[in-house]
């Protein structure tokens, strides 16, 4: 189905998302992803994505507390819709359903040929 | 003192930021900032802040340009086209009646107008077409009329040498159907002209090979179209080549190629011979017209002033040869007759021309011109009428709306514009509608007119221009009542729907339906007259049995063994008879006229017209004697009786009793005469188009050369197969070809006919296009009375009650229509009736009946949604509110 589909960074984000559940917000999910995955995110894919993903309803918002270090900014915190929730099932259960269908000799194959 | 990130940076992402991301995401840029400044230092985080801005500069992060918080229009008129759109969809009966008929509308118009663009065009194509002037004769002589688009041989040069605003005169003169041969192709051409050598100078046919000055400056020359130069020479050049004619037995050289005569040209020769070298050129002869003559005119030449001259030419030079034949020019028109030259622009020629049977090609005729110009402007106005009442009504419908916006604040002007818009949508989808049907009809239309019209001129920049003219005035037209009245409305009143139904705006309704009935109902009309005049022409009794007539014009190519060929036809049982004779009273003939007077009256002649025929003439034709004898079989003994008509027993003034009374005839114009004998009167019959009146005919026994037979069979296939073998059996070379006699006289009336169709077809669409718009209308004013009809009907009123309620007032309108259409339909048909000279008188019932059509057709139009509101259920309409 394909309202359902997740890109690749997508999925890291919304999984994310849910790990930090109601302390997701911008530089807590960055910071999450970057520590989990040892990759670099920057501001601009990051909020890309999270704004993709909520015009998508994947994800709601709410507007934080203003802090002191964010120079009275608030913050926007990010959680998953009941949408969000069934497209990231459905993208993990297409991804085991294709994981299931591989022959086992092929992957042995890859691995062995890579070794 | 806390560390800010830099500064221009900062801005810059405030700038481009979408102002609903742009707090929190700065937020998170300023705590990442300040994390990174306390890890690892100042100008680190510096830089890092640079980086993550310009990772943010992409679209889903940038403000959109239209901007967010209207900063321009663009979003509104995005609004307005969205709930436009949506309103006629809400609409989709409405609309679709709405737009079709206004497309209909357009698309007539611009069929028709292609058409009378087209009819304008004829002869323009030449580059002096302004100058160019045709000299035609008119006059009275003996109290005939007389017309004609020939002129005397010297008339051309005589007006280039007398007047010097006379730039160049040529001539052209018709050459029969001349068989001409090259090698072994052989072909008969009935398009051949005989022209002045500076004939090419005059009109403006572009050379493919050859010099116009000088191709036919030599005798003995020729120029042809490029179809005859494929049709002779194939590949070869053919420049130079000698056409063989067989009759009259010459040899022309090809000097030139031209391009086909364009389709609007009141002439279409393919064969142009020089006249350079020809005898009868250069005759002196003013009492014999044979040559279509025309002039260049210095630019500026006062065309009424030259024509005031030409009586003084005439005086000059035709009155000594008029004294020849026994009579001064003096007493000649002292006795009531008058000859002169008169000049008509070659512009005119297609439509303006009256010179009946004598004009090169049958023409156009200004008055369809005028009938169709009418017929697709009120077209045109009865789909814009149609357009604006509905748009009007259905505007009613959204008082609440209106109400709504005003109440939030939406200002006038902003309604204004959202009337238009929706209007230009309907309009627009209407003009593409429109465009396609052109298209698609335009090659059938093309059949029916027997033009050859192209869409493509509709693309040119002026009448793409005066479309979109078009386009934005219908808009304005039909947008401006619920744009301007709707828009004003105060809303509170709106919004308790005080004016569901606007008096003003039901007598502008009034007055519009009433506009197009009276379109409808004079359309109508015309309709009934022209059919009643085309069929009165079939069914008029013109003095002969024209069915079951064939005739064989090209027999006389048998030669010697016509007569053989006309006795093996005779014994074929299923043919009744058979005459010789090539005059045939409808459809291409023989011709011929000569002065004919009785006792010594010379100077009192009367051109009449001679038919040769034999004995078998009369019968086989089915023409009737009222006194005397048919000729007898022994051709020699009636060589100088004759056999007349009625009207040239009145002409003649002959008498009751005129059988044995004798009749002179000319038989050249130097004073050669021979008597005739009176020895049968024939009843009239027309031998001429219903459009002129029967003259008067003298029979001479004088078989000619052509075959027409009385056939008594239905298999008509089988007998002219049979007869096709016999003319195999004589080896000519040319195929066998015959014509109906029924067919030929229809073919005299093509042009009334197709007229007649057009107008049928149009007619139809017009009334179709008006019924429409009665339709939308009714079901408009039914779905406001709706809560009046449940409560009538609750209270026990009947489906034929609640059908008259609501098309009582529609149907006086109608009526009241009838009294502007029937005086002005009866005037437009009775102008064109004059036309004919045996015509129909307009009865009082076509009246009633194109009165009772025009309710009937009106009245069904309704009941399709009257009844539909009749029999609902009160129910329905009464629950809600």
């Amino acid at each position: 189905m394909k309202k359902y589909q997740l890109g690749e960074f997508e999925e890291v984000v919304m999984l994310t998302v849910g790990i930090l559940h109601l302390e997701a917000y911008g530089v807590s999910i960055k910071k999450e992803i970057e520590s989990r995955l040892n990759r670099n995110v920057s501001v601009g894919a990051l909020q890309t994505a999270l704004k993709r993903l909520e015009d998508k309803g994947y994800l709601k918002s709410r507007e934080g507390e203003a802090t002191e270090e964010r120079a009275g900014r608030p913050k926007k915190y990010f959680q998953i819709t009941a949408l969000g929730k069934r497209a990231m099932e459905h993208t993990k259960s297409t991804r085991d359903e294709l994981w299931s269908a591989i022959p086992k000799m092929a992957l042995n194959l890859k691995i062995v040929g890579n070794w | 003192m806390e560390k800010v990130p830099p500064k221009l940076f900062h801005d810059f992402f405030r700038w481009f930021c979408h102002p609903e991301l742009r707090d929190h995401i700065e937020g998170d840029l300023i705590e990442l900032y300040r994390e990174r400044e306390k890890e690892s230092g100042r100008s680190n985080a510096d830089i890092k802040f640079i980086v993550d801005v310009m990772m943010l500069l992409r679209p889903g992060i940038i403000k959109p340009t239209e901007g967010y918080k209207n900063l321009n229009t663009h979003g509104m008129y995005k609004s307005y086209f969205k709930i436009g759109w949506r309103n006629l969809l809400k609409n989709k009966g409405l609309f679709a009646i709405n737009v079709t008929g206004l497309a209909m509308g357009i698309a007539t118009c611009l069929i028709i107008m292609l058409f009378v663009v087209d009819e304008l065009s004829f002869d323009r194509y030449n580059e002096k077409a302004n100058q160019i002037v045709r000299v035609i004769l008119k006059g009275k002589v003996n109290g005939e009329i007389i017309k004609e688009a020939v002129t005397p041989a010297p008339v051309g040069p005589t007006l280039k040498a007398e007047f010097p605003e006379v730039v160049a005169a040529t001539r052209l003169r018709r050459e029969g159907s001349p068989k001409i041969t090259y090698k072994n192709v052989t072909y008969r051409n009935n398009k051949v002209a005989l022209v002045d050598p500076n004939f090419f100078e005059v009109f403006t046919l572009p050379f493919i090979q050859g010099n116009p000055k000088t191709a036919l400056a030599e005798p003995h020359t020729i120029v042809i179209t490029q179809d005859q130069a494929i049709k002779y020479f194939g590949d070869e050049d053919p420049i130079n080549k000698l056409l063989d004619f067989n009759e009259p037995g010459e040899q022309y050289r090809v000097t030139g190629i031209i391009k086909d005569v364009p389709a609007n040209s009141h002439f279409h020769f393919n064969l142009f011979v020089s006249l350079e070298g020809m005898a009868h050129a250069k005759e002196d002869n003013w009492l014999e017209s044979n040559y279509y003559t025309y002039v260049v005119l210095a630019e500026g030449t006062n065309q009424a002033g030259l024509e005031s001259k030409l009586p003084a030419i005439i005086k000059k030079y035709m009155g000594p040869q008029v004294a020849r034949m026994g009579m001064t020019f003096e007493k000649f028109t002292e006795s009531g007759n008058e000859i002169g030259l008169f000049i008509q622009p070659v512009t005119d020629i297609h439509l303006h021309s009256d010179t009946q049977h004598s004009d090169l090609e049958p023409g156009g005729d200004i008055k369809s011109v005028y009938i169709f110009a009418a017929v697709a402007v009120f077209m045109l106005l009865i789909a814009c009428i149609n357009f604006m009442n509905l748009s009007t009504a259905g505007a009613t419908k959204r008082n609440k709306e209106i109400g709504v916006k005003k109440v939030l604040g939406t200002r006038r002007s902003q309604l204004v514009q959202q009337f238009l818009t929706e209007s230009f949508i309907s309009t627009a989808g209407a003009m593409i509608l429109a465009a396609i049907l052109v298209g698609i009809s335009l090659p059938a239309f093309n059949q029916l007119s027997g033009k050859e019209l192209v869409a493509s001129f509709l693309f040119s920049p002026k009448v793409m221009t005066g479309l979109f003219l078009l386009a934005i005035l219908i808009t304005l037209l039909a947008g401006s009542y619920p744009a301007f009245f709707l828009s004003s409305v105060k809303p509170i009143a709106a919004l308790k729907n005080k004016l569901t139904n606007g008096g003003q705006s039901k007598g502008i309704r009034s007055a519009l339906v009433v506009f197009q009935f009276i379109i409808s109902a004079c359309l109508i009309f015309s309709m009934i007259i022209v059919n009643q005049q085309m069929s009165y022409i079939q069914d008029k009794e013109i003095g002969y049995d024209r069915d079951q007539l064939s005739v064989l014009r090209e027999s006389w190519l048998l030669g010697k063994n016509e007569k053989a060929f006309m006795n093996q036809i005779m014994n074929d049982p299923r043919v009744e008879s058979v005459t010789m004779s090539g005059f045939i009273p409808a459809g291409p003939t023989n011709m011929s006229m000569t002065g004919v007077y009785t006792g010594r009256q010379r100077e009192s002649f009367r051109r009449t017209t001679l038919y040769d025929i034999d004995e078998q003439y009369i019968p086989t034709m089915g023409m009737k004697l009222l006194a005397g004898r048919n000729f007898s079989k022994d051709s020699g003994s009636d060589s100088s009786n004759v056999i007349i008509n009625e009207t040239a027993v009145k002409i003649f003034e002959l008498g009751e009793d005129p059988v044995g009374k004798a009749l002179t005839a000319n038989t050249n114009n130097n004073g050669g005469t021979r008597s005739l004998t009176v020895i049968g009167v024939i009843k009239d019959f027309h031998f001429r188009s219903l459009h002129e009146t029967i003259a008067p005919l003298i029979m001479l026994n004088n078989p000619s050369r052509g075959l027409i037979i009385r056939t008594k069979t239905k298999e008509m296939a089988g007998l002219l197969s049979s007869i096709e073998d016999k003319w195999k059996a004589f080896h000519v070379e040319e195929p066998f070809s015959y014509a109906l006699l029924d067919e030929l006289y229809n073919e005299t009336y093509l042009a009334e006919q197709k007229m007649g169709n057009i107008l049928k077809i149009f007619g139809a669409l017009t009334i179709f296009v008006a019924c429409l718009g009665l339709f939308g209308l009714v079901t408009f004013t039914a779905e406001q009375r709706i809560k009046e009809i449940g409560i009538r009907k609750v209270l026990g009123a009947n489906v034929r009650e609640i059908v008259s309620l609501l098309s009582r007032d529609l149907i006086i309108l109608v009526a009241i229509s009838f009294v502007v259409a029937f005086p002005f339909g009866s005037y437009l048909m009775d102008k064109w009736l004059q036309d004919f000279s045996y015509r129909i008188d307009i009865q009082w019932w076509v009246y009633a009946l194109a009165g009772i059509a025009t309710l009937v057709i009106a009245f069904l139009t309704m009941s399709f949604q009257t009844i539909k509101s009749a029999l609902a259920n009160p129910v329905e309409s009464l629950r809600s509110e």
